[in-house]
């Protein structure tokens, strides 16, 4: 009954578009949620050690600029513990804190009650909220969180019936996050999430008689997508060009057909047969397994002129093949830039780029592929850390990362402790593990109409920031601070508040009002066009109505451009 | 205006210059057109994840399909399932549609689907000896997902654009429907390439039309509030980012208003839309025709889509589902257009990624090339299939390995063609489709 709920309204999510009204009652029937929270998670600051040396100077600017590359969204908290610290023992610090999970959430909900797989859909993002709001591992959540608009999985499609999957493939990229990205990339092609989502799982060496070959879609999109791309990449990621000017092509057909061959022979593990192997929940969340009967054995061509010798085992094929897409020169820029782009600045310099592919091939010990000090080098470089920025530094804030920082800066909380956003997608264009293809929700290459695209720039999240969505968001923002705060007496359990008792209190000092939400979500630098505008609605809204004043000025913050823009 | 006017001749200057390049016979110098007197509207339904053309249209004669039944071996759709057509000008091989496509085959019937066989993105004709000594330009990174889309959105073949056709042909009539209370594109599936344009900018709206603003009003607070929002939006930013999102919230806030006020005074429709995300986009669309008097509307170019059709895995179970979809809300929304009585002035045709594998990878199929697309309306010239049906044989003519079809008809010819009625002239069409001057037959001919 509840799955059929669920689905029922998912069904129907698109027509909230249609009418204020009922895009009102999707938002408290979406988004409710109540105060309270948990306070053992609340605060999402790590405690470093104490370091000998004073580290540089950090101005509270700056400290909200690395919080919002860093974490799911600066708050005064995190900025006193920086500044403190210093970045280098912040980045020490949160390298080394272990990895919130969602799993263990989601085994457990399952454990005391009868839900469903579309159900436990919801949980997984109820999870995915708690941990990007307040787990203790904020930049590894972060990183995590950008893995997964690189290694696309998603809800939408075949893993509909798969929440532990998907949960175990999140955690999967958590753990890994600052770890090998040659490991990564195995785990992620061995994870059954990926298996069943570009249809490794199950594929098969060639059957001639019935003119079945290997599924290529596993093959192709690790290589187009998760690792190398389609051209070849000099190491500044700019594009290499033939002697006739035109790009060259990282792989052609017949290495697709290879790496193909490769990937055969993987199912769910513990099947009496590789044509038995079904979903389970033990298994979703396990290794997929080689059957060796189906794996074909046949030499392979890869790229850049290896070919594998016939006759090898399954294990040895992809470990072979997985060597030579990781030690691809491509790699570097072509990760390097997305995680950029992900973290810091839509559009990254040449230098910058080849700073970090630079870190990807060789970490200062001689070691390939650690991807915590690339992380390391793509936020500590001067680029991302500019004295006077340019007007392409920066990027747009993907959508759920206004929410995130939103709730972090005003302890957004329901009084169950739920954050009941199953529909994500739909609310901002944008949810965990909810892209619309494995092509996410946006394109690395994306350049928007106008200034950018004339100056060739590029700005991914534009991509998504139509006038609906927008629209829609903004209206979302409306609900998550007029309607959703502290001093509603009316939330139901699931609805989610931000906390804005101390606000309340500066409600007659238009001024001190204003300042103190700059403080919070601008780092107290706000534009004087905003405070004027601000403060001009304000002065409509009598000073008895203080709840009003307080929303109004959070609203106004939140929707205007200057905060979705991440300097 | 006198700028747009100049870019305009520029813009037929280079299109002279390709056109004599590509061989063409002669190009007037064009004056300021005219404004169009009638209503016209494209409306393009996308398949994302590249149909399978060969269990869309299948053929149904006994020693054709016994060829397909060899070659598709699991994937192969029984024979006495496939709904018969019977075009007017036959190949000699009998066709059926789809079990799912009851709809459409009607409406073919009826001489309002065409369907154009093995059509594809090309720069220029090509045949497997080609392909496989590189004598002739191919587009570039075939069979990859998002590079074949781009190809069929913009038409571009080698080159990058940051253009679509759509968006160019409404860049080229710009000055024709000056009148015109909204952009010449809509998007009701978000962004698309397709529809960008170098001056004009789609507007996109949700599948079921555009969000008001909570909290704005016409007058007293809620009309305040609006204000201070718009001059927020309006302000001048130091960064790109903040402009280029500022430029979409000013494109929102002047737009909504106008739209949802057209559309309250649309009729109710009696037509019954299917409840599918697909159903609810065109029954939108019908809605936005249904006011396009309102709205001093004359030339609109409609982008929906559906998602899906990437089956690698279980194609015989999913495959169903989504061309059942197509084909209700296809015809549903043919209906539509009829209940408004302008369906001679409405057109509704498919693009896809590329088709897929004549072969199975198990349960599914991959990334090929060639497909079939369909164009319905009351100006098609319907019940006829357009280019050549490929003998669906592994290893056959056209079969680039594991039965991928090289395409025999252009993306170029088949955008051609619509844009040919939809009031491009002959000598701008290389602005909408770039290679055309590479095919000898520039209108396919399946339009009025």
């Amino acid at each position: 009954m509840t799955a059929h709920h669920s689905r029922a309204s998912v069904d129907n999510a698109p027509r909230a578009a249609q009418g204020l009204a009922v895009l009102t009652l999707s938002m408290l029937l979406l988004l409710a949620g109540c105060g309270g929270g948990s306070d053992d998670s609340a605060g999402g600051v790590v405690s470093p050690p104490p370091l000998p040396p004073a580290p540089p100077a950090v101005s509270q600017a700056e400290a909200f600029r690395f919080l919002n590359q860093a974490t799911f969204g600066a708050t005064e908290a995190d900025a006193d513990q920086l500044r403190n610290v210093g970045l280098d023992a912040w980045l020490d610090a949160q390298i080394n804190t272990p990895a919130s999970l969602q799993l263990p959430h989601i085994l457990e909900i399952e454990s005391t009650s009868q839900a469903l797989a579309f159900t436990l859909q919801a949980d997984r993002v109820d999870i995915w909220f708690r941990n990007s709001l307040h787990g203790p591992d904020q930049l590894r959540q972060r990183v995590t969180f950008a893995l997964s608009q690189i290694m696309v999985v998603s809800q939408l499609g075949v893993l509909v019936q798969g929440p532990w999957a998907l949960a175990d493939y999140y955690d999967t990229l958590a753990r890994n996050a600052f770890g090998n990205f040659r490991v990564l990339m195995e785990e992620v092609t061995l994870h059954p999430a990926m298996g069943v989502y570009l249809s490794m799982r199950g594929n098969r060496k060639p059957d001639p008689a019935l003119n079945i070959r290997p599924d290529e879609n596993y093959a192709r999109e690790l290589m187009q997508l998760f690792s190398i791309g389609l051209v070849e990449l000099a190491i500044d990621g700019s594009v290499r060009t033939d002697s006739a000017g035109q790009p060259i092509p990282t792989y052609d057909q017949a290495v697709v057909e290879g790496f193909a061959h490769v990937f055969t022979g993987w199912n769910f593990a513990g099947a009496l047969t590789f044509e038995r192997a079904r979903p389970t929940i033990t298994n979703q969340t396990q290794r997929m397994q080689l059957y060796p009967a189906f794996h074909d054995t046949d030499p392979k061509q890869l790229l850049n002129g290896l070919v594998l010798p016939g006759g090898q085992t399954g294990e040895q094929d992809l470990a072979d093949a997985l060597d030579n897409i990781f030690t691809h020169p491509n790699v570097g820029p072509f990760i390097g830039r997305q995680l950029i782009q992900r973290l810091v600045t839509s559009n990254p310099s040449p230098a910058y780029i080849q700073r970090v592919a630079e870190t990807f091939a060789d970490n200062g010990e001689g070691i390939r592929g650690d991807l915590g000090a690339v992380i390391r080098a793509i936020l500590l470089d001067p680029e991302a850390r500019p004295a006077s920025p340019a007007d392409t530094a920066g990027k747009l804030k993907e959508p759920l990362l206004r929410v995130t920082q939103l709730w972090r800066a005003y302890d957004g909380a329901s009084a169950s402790g739920r954050y009941p956003l199953g529909q994500s997608y739909v609310l901002f264009g944008q949810g965990p593990l909810q892209a619309p293809s494995v092509f996410n929700f946006f394109s690395p290459d994306y350049a928007p109409p106008g200034e950018m695209g004339s100056r060739d720039l590029v700005a991914p999240e534009m991509q998504i920031a139509t006038e609906f969505q927008n629209t829609f968001i903004t209206n979302v923002l409306a609900a998550y601070t007029f309607v959703q705060n502290s001093a509603n007496p009316d939330l139901r359990p699931d609805q989610v508040a931000i906390d804005i008792d101390e606000e309340l209190l500066l409600a007659d000092d238009i001024d001190a009002l204003i300042d103190r939400v700059s403080e919070k979500l601008l780092a107290g630098d706000i534009s004087p066009m905003l405070r004027t505008e601000i403060a001009g609605m304000l002065e409509r809204i009598p000073v008895s109505d203080s709840t009003a004043r307080v929303a109004e000025t959070i609203y106004f913050v939140v929707t205007s451009p200057e905060y979705a823009y991440q300097r | 205006m006198m700028t747009r006017l100049t870019r305009r001749r520029l813009l037929a200057g280079s299109a002279a210059a390709a056109a004599m390049s590509a061989g063409w016979p002669s190009l007037q110098v064009l004056a300021a057109p005219a404004p169009f007197s009638d209503y016209r509207a494209l409306v393009c339904v996308f398949l994302f994840g590249g149909n399978d053309a060969w269990n869309t249209l299948v053929p149904r004669s006994p020693a054709e399909y016994d060829v397909y039944a060899a070659s598709r071996q699991n994937l192969a759709i029984e024979r006495e399932a496939l709904l018969p057509i019977s075009p007017l000008a036959s190949d000699g091989v009998d066709y059926g549609l789809h079990p799912m496509m009851s709809g459409l085959q009607g409406l073919f019937e009826q001489g309002r689907l065409a369907i154009i066989n093995n059509v594809g993105p090309l720069i220029q004709p090509v045949s497997v000896s080609d392909y496989f000594s590189g004598n002739a330009a191919l587009p570039p990174q075939l069979f990859s997902h998002n590079d074949q889309q781009d190809q069929w959105h913009t038409l571009k073949g080698a080159s990058q654009s940051a253009t679509g056709w759509a968006g160019r042909m409404a860049d080229m009539l710009r000055t024709q429907v000056a009148g015109q209370q909204l952009a010449t594109n809509i998007s009701l599936f978000g962004n698309s390439l397709f529809q960008a344009g170098g001056e004009t900018v789609a507007y996109v709206m949700g599948p079921g039309g555009p969000v008001p603003f909570l909290g704005f009003d016409t007058s007293g607070f809620g009309l305040e509030q609006r204000r201070a929002f718009e001059r927020i939006i309006e302000a001048a930013y130091g960064s790109v980012y903040e402009r280029a999102f500022a430029a979409v919230q000013r494109r929102a806030v002047s737009t909504v208003d106008v739209v949802t006020t057209a559309l309250d005074q649309a009729p109710i429709l009696q037509t019954t839309f299917p409840a599918s995300q697909l159903g609810e986009q065109l029954r939108t669309v019908a809605r936005m025709i249904a006011v396009r008097d309102q709205l001093e509307m004359q030339r609109q170019v409609f982008f929906v889509a559906i998602g899906g059709f990437d089956t690698h895995d279980d194609q015989i179970e999913l495959q169903p589902g989504l061309l059942g979809d197509v084909s209700d809300a296809m015809s549903a929304f043919y209906s539509a257009t009829e209940e408004l009585g302008v369906a001679d002035a409405v057109t509704t045709f498919t693009q896809s990624d590329f088709g897929r594998t004549l072969t199975s990878n198990g349960t599914g199929t991959d990334h090929a090339w060639g497909s079939v697309q369909l164009v319905l309306g009351g100006s098609v010239l319907g019940r006829e299939l357009y280019g050549e049906y490929p003998l669906l044989e592994l290893g056959g003519t056209g079969d680039v390995g594991g039965g991928r079809f090289i395409p025999t008809v252009s993306s170029d010819q088949y955008a051609a063609t619509l844009a040919r009625w939809f009031g491009i002239e002959v000598a701008d069409l290389p602005l909408v489709a770039p290679h055309i001057g590479n095919f000898a037959q520039q209108d396919l001919g399946f339009m009025l």
